[in-house]
């Protein structure tokens, strides 16, 4: 049976109740839809009902139109309902193959939709219900609700965020591959570049096959993300090759990078050729690379060093700067060349230093050899810390490579035997002869051990990043630098801000404390009495916070001291500060009576800030109440409240 | 001491923050003096707030499911953070000391529970009808009847496209007198037409859809005022005043309560009921959230929904639903009246988590075939009273695609388009994650059947896709 005439009566009806039925009368389309029905009315008493309302309809009163005609729509809504097509002809096709998810999870509406919102929907605080859901339930993202739309998130404007998600997307495994490709546009923007991305993370060398499908429809962004995931498949040598001729731009960007990662003779001399020609190609050398590319650094490097040498007037800054992406790039590299290379410079470092036509020969110096410090703390590996370690022992009384041998051995020795051998340069007595090169000695070791840090429950290098490590450290070290003599380095005294609020401290203290570890109590016993002497000692530089957070985290006392130090510097103190540290320490178990006591001790001082005096004569003698009724802290809205 | 799990404590939360920030009090130590009775029945503390006297708060568990929180504290949240709080107590099982009741919690024990006998009692006895009341309500209805109507006649007289700007005011002005006239369904349904009209205008490229959606409300109340004209007026004529099981109550704007329900046996005994979805939609002419629920019953097969109200201007006070993955024990199940998918509403009930047989026996409770399910939404469909979707679980033969369109096959060969309903929002979009599950026969998928205009098919918005081993849930 052809429908159409009902459909079009529909249609009509809809259309007539829009736009007025007070037009009925003149709606020919209508009356044209009704003629075409009268058939159907003639075969089927439902259809036949329907031509008979229409009828009407059109010949009714004008009052009394508007209601017949949703009367006649009720019907004919009803019969299209009952026509409605629910079959499917034609071949049933099996879904495309990509991953099934059979893990259910029970996350509910609740703990799930905030997520969700996050990921899809804009404006602030996004990031921080994304980055907190990822550390508190990880599992959520495996949830075939939420990785599509953890897709998408690439696709976000807030490239911090469309980071996290393409960062939490490569921990999801392969399974996720198939998401990821589907609905993807070679010619989209940055979102599908960076499904390229993650792509490539996740299969490495197996994507080869899809990329090299991928790459002549690729274009911009999408193209040099897949240039540069040609990089992991050993055998795209002969192709990228091609590509850094005919590509231009990033693309030919991605190009180097991915040849920067394969190996063989071609590579090698197209490398050595490009470095000549291309001043930032060195970049891509970056990182950890086949041994062609180490060798041929520890050859630029040489050869750039030596071409200073041998000029006849001052090296410019400028021609200095060039030096930085080579030290950069080789940077933890430890091919035979490389080490060669650092047992050549060892001797140049000298000449360089004395060379009057270098503009600064200790910037120079430094660069170089902070690319080996570096170079240890990021890498490490056996070789390049053997080679540290051979370049002190030539002679070690010189300071330039004492905090090298020191990382090195770090790395490769047992605690106790590296403190033995080491600690002795940390001067804890003036020295009587040689003082100077004592001091640089001392120094040396200084910036060493400023690269380690004790991080939730292990020591990590710090390189610009942090790389844990295994190894430990003897704890008699906290002892021993207790008692250093000197504390700057180069004469100069770094500053910091460890809690950011304000308070300068010195680099120092603040090493020593990120040296130390919190959970030892041989460590905690040996620094508490030091920062307690110290928090008295510069109290008129009013870093009484700094020193009694730093107290607390070694299960020190501070309280007692506050009388002395609060209020003896220039600067005024933050109530919030004051409710913070309290706080904190209420929060660690110190004994609410103490706390009382130090509360007061604040209050008394009179250095509360003018905004804050009013606030604080309310809430702290009511927090000391509080305390010694054996009650919580309170919370800071609870202060505030009292204003 | 009573167990209780996490998922337990977030449904008892009027929101998650309350629970969160009573996990917050719990975890910073603001609990002292925590207490038992010897059977564990009651449990009570105190917990520091800002002011000097710290806050009493106990929790009866004479009912397990049903906790009484009480609290000293002047939250308006029931219960409050304080009571949650103590709850995560014992969730970390800590050591509450046995004590004898306190007397003031003794006292309010026994108040409450001649409270309840005295509801019960309440309840057992027939309630006094008002008759000249109810009377001068049923005229007033049947007035606002006639002014309904008339608007109605009115607005399609001008065209419903009209219903906009300053007309669209002039409506909201009749249709507040809907309201005290007893009428505020009709009213709801003409802020709807015009905020429906108003889409239309503001994007021109869906208005197939809209003029549909705008039409059945039309049509919707015009039966409404012509079903509700005759139902009233025989109600004033015989001088019966009592609810009745009609869905016309309810679309006139009443509400159901829990005694009116049992009262026309409109109940089910022992149910026992397995949430198969849940999701979540703001309805904007009332300005308030619509949590849905669906729920299987086990027994009968039948599909119900629950529906809970969260007013945007009470959302705070307005204890929020969730999804729920137990099985639920319910001694009486009030149904609301009605065809097809019911609301449905308990006072109690006792959860327990499904039993892998109770789960396996799940998908067989799906209807026979597609073609059935398809009969029985057509009949609702063509109902101008009843919503043009139908909430179904059907069997699985096969999934695949149809000129790349994804399509349902039943184990006897029968087929359906599977596609997101638009009138749901994108929200609600999730028929795409169907195609990531492992779709296997002797599966059930539950979700709705829907009338889409725009090429006039029967189709399958899916929602849940439930196996012998779980229920996989494409929303919530």
């Amino acid at each position: 049976m052809n429908l159409q005439p009902l459909y079009d009566v529909k249609s009509r009806l809809e259309q007539a109740a829009m736009a007025g039925a007070g037009l009925l009368g003149e709606d020919f389309r209508l009356q044209r839809a009704a003629e075409a029905l009268k058939p159907l009315g003639a075969a089927s008493p439902v259809f036949g009902k329907i031509v008979q309302g229409l009828e009407e309809l059109l010949a009714a009163p004008a009052q009394e139109q508007g209601n017949r005609l949703l009367d006649v729509l009720a019907l004919v809504n009803a019969v299209v309902y009952t026509q409605g097509v629910s079959t499917v002809p034609g071949e049933l096709e099996p879904l495309p193959d990509g991953p099934r998810y059979m893990t259910c999870l029970p996350v509910s509406y609740g703990q799930l939709h905030p997520l969700l919102e996050a990921l899809t929907g804009t404006g602030g605080g996004r990031m921080g219900v994304i980055q907190d859901t990822w550390e508190a339930h990880p599992e959520f993202f495996r949830d075939y609700r939420v990785l599509p739309a953890l897709v998408r998130g690439l696709g976000e404007s807030y490239a911090e965020l469309a980071e996290l998600n393409q960062k939490i997307l490569t921990t999801q495994g392969k399974a996720v591959v198939p998401l990821l490709k589907e609905g993807l546009d070679p010619e989209g923007k940055r979102e599908m570049a960076r499904r390229v991305e993650v792509i490539a993370a996740l299969e490495g060398a197996q994507a080869t096959p899809w990329l090299l499908e991928l790459l002549p429809r690729a274009k911009k962004d999408v193209r040099g993300a897949v240039i540069a995931g040609l990089g992991a498949g050993p055998d795209n040598a002969p192709l990228l090759l091609e590509l850094v001729k005919t590509e231009r731009g990033k693309s030919r960007q991605a190009a180097l990078a991915a040849l920067a990662r394969q190996d063989g003779e071609a590579v090698r001399a197209f490398w050595a050729q490009e470095l000549e020609t291309n001043r930032e190609a060195v970049d891509c050398l970056d990182g950890p690379r086949p041994d062609w590319a180490s060798d041929l650094l520890a050859a630029g490097l040489r050869e750039r060093l030596e071409r200073a040498l041998g000029e006849d007037k001052k090296l410019s800054m400028e021609a200095q700067a060039v030096l930085r992406p080579w030290c950069s790039a080789a940077q933890g590299k430890d091919s035979p060349a490389m080490l060669d290379f650092w047992r050549w410079v060892d001797g140049p470092l000298d000449a360089l230093a004395q060379a009057s036509h270098v503009a600064d020969p200790a910037i120079l110096e430094e660069r170089v050899c902070t690319c080996l410090l570096n170079g240890l703390c990021q890498v490490g590996s056996a070789p390049l810390c053997q080679t540290a370690l051979e370049l002190w022992e030539r002679d070690r009384e010189r300071p330039r490579w004492i905090g090298h041998a020191f990382l090195a051995a770090v790395l490769l020795w047992e605690p106790a035997a590296v403190y033995e051998t080491f600690s002795p340069y940390i001067q804890v007595q003036q020295p009587l002869a040689r003082t100077e090169g004592k001091r640089l000695l001392h120094e040396g070791l200084l910036k060493a051990l400023g690269r380690l840090h004790w991080e939730e429950r292990r020591y990590v290098f710090d390189y610009g990043l942090s790389r844990p490590i295994s190894q430990t450290l003897d704890p008699r070290w906290i002892g021993r630098l207790t008692h250093a003599v000197w504390r700057k380095i180069d004469g100069k005294e770094r500053k910091y801000l460890p809690f950011g609020h304000g308070e300068v401290v010195g680099g120092f203290d603040r090493d020593l404390c990120n040296l130390a570890n919190p959970d030892d109590p041989e460590t905690c016993t040996q620094l508490v009495p030091y920062l307690r002497r110290r928090m008295e000692v510069l109290a008129s530089q009013g870093s009484w916070y700094t020193y009694s957070r730093w107290i607390l985290r070694f299960h020190g006392q501070f309280h007692d001291l506050l009388p002395k130090v609060v209020g003896k510097g220039q600067q005024k103190v933050y109530l919030y500060y004051v409710w913070q540290l309290f706080q904190l320490a209420f929060q660690d178990g110190y004994p609410p009576e103490q706390l009382a006591e130090g509360l007061e001790a604040v209050l008394a001082s009179g250095a509360l800030r003018a905004e804050d005096k009013e606030l604080g004569r309310k809430a702290i003698p009511h927090t000391v109440v509080l305390l010694r009724g054996g009650r919580p802290f309170p919370e800071w809205s609870d202060w505030w409240d009292m204003r | 001491m009573m167990e209780v799990t996490e998922q337990f404590i977030l449904l008892q939360a009027p929101n998650p923050a309350a629970a969160e920030n009573g996990r917050k009090l719990w975890k910073k130590g603001s609990f002292s003096g925590l207490c038992q009775t010897e059977d564990g029945a009651v449990c009570w503390g105190e917990c520091a707030g800002s002011g000097k006297t710290p806050y009493r708060v106990s929790i009866d568990w004479t009912n397990a499911q049903a906790p009484v929180c009480r609290c000293s504290c002047p939250s308006r949240q029931f219960p409050c953070k304080h009571a949650l709080g103590l709850m995560f107590g014992m969730l970390e099982k800590s050591p509450f000391a046995v004590e004898a009741l306190p007397q003031e919690l003794a006292e309010k024990q026994a108040k409450q529970a001649a409270r309840a006998a005295k509801k019960a009692q309440t309840a057992a006895k027939p309630k006094k009808t008002n008759t000249a009341a109810q009377k001068k309500k049923l005229s007033r209805q049947l007035e606002g009847l006639d002014m309904a109507e008339k608007m109605i006649g009115d607005l399609l007289t001008a065209g419903a496209g009209t219903l906009a700007g300053a007309s669209a005011q002039s409506y909201d002005k009749l249709a507040k007198d809907l309201g005290s006239c007893y009428l505020t369904g009709l009213q709801a349904s003409f802020a709807r037409l015009a905020l429906t009209v108003r889409e239309i205008q503001k994007a021109p490229q869906g208005a197939q859809r809209g003029y549909a959606q705008a039409l059945n409300i039309l049509v919707a109340l015009r039966s409404t005022i012509k079903k509700s004209r005759v139902f009233l007026q025989e109600k004033l004529d015989a001088g019966a005043y009592s609810a009745e099981d009609t869905l016309l109550f309810e679309a006139l704007g009443g509400v159901w309560k829990l005694e009116d329900l049992r009262a026309i046996g409109s109940v089910r005994e022992n149910a026992r009921l397995v949430q198969l979805s849940f999701d979540v939609s703001l309805d904007p002419v009332k300005k308030e959230y619509v949590e849905r629920g669906w729920w299987l019953d086990l027994d009968t097969g039948c599909i119900d929904q629950t529906l809970n109200y969260r007013p945007l201007k009470a959302l705070k006070y307005v204890k929020g639903e969730d999804s729920c993955f137990a099985l639920l024990e319910v001694p009486l199940l009030c149904l609301y009246p009605g065809e097809g998918n019911r609301r449905i509403r308990w006072e109690s009930c006792a959860s327990r988590p499904v039993t892998p047989q109770e789960q396996a026996a799940l998908p067989a409770l799906a209807q026979p075939g597609l073609a059935q399910a398809v009969k029985l939404a057509k009949g609702q469909f063509k109902n101008t009273l009843l919503p043009k979707y139908m909430a179904v679980l059907v069997p699985v033969g096969r999934l695949g695609q149809v000129d790349g369109a994804l399509v349902l096959e039943d184990p006897a060969g029968e087929r359906l388009r599977l596609r997101d309903r638009a009138e749901d929002g994108p929200d609600h979009a999730c028929t795409a994650r169907l195609s990531m599950l492992d779709v296997r026969p002797g599966s059930a998928l539950f979700g709705l059947l829907f009338y889409d205009e725009s090429d006039r098919t029967i189709c399958l918005h899916p929602y849940s896709l439930v196996t012998p081993e779980q229920t996989a849930r494409l929303l919530f």
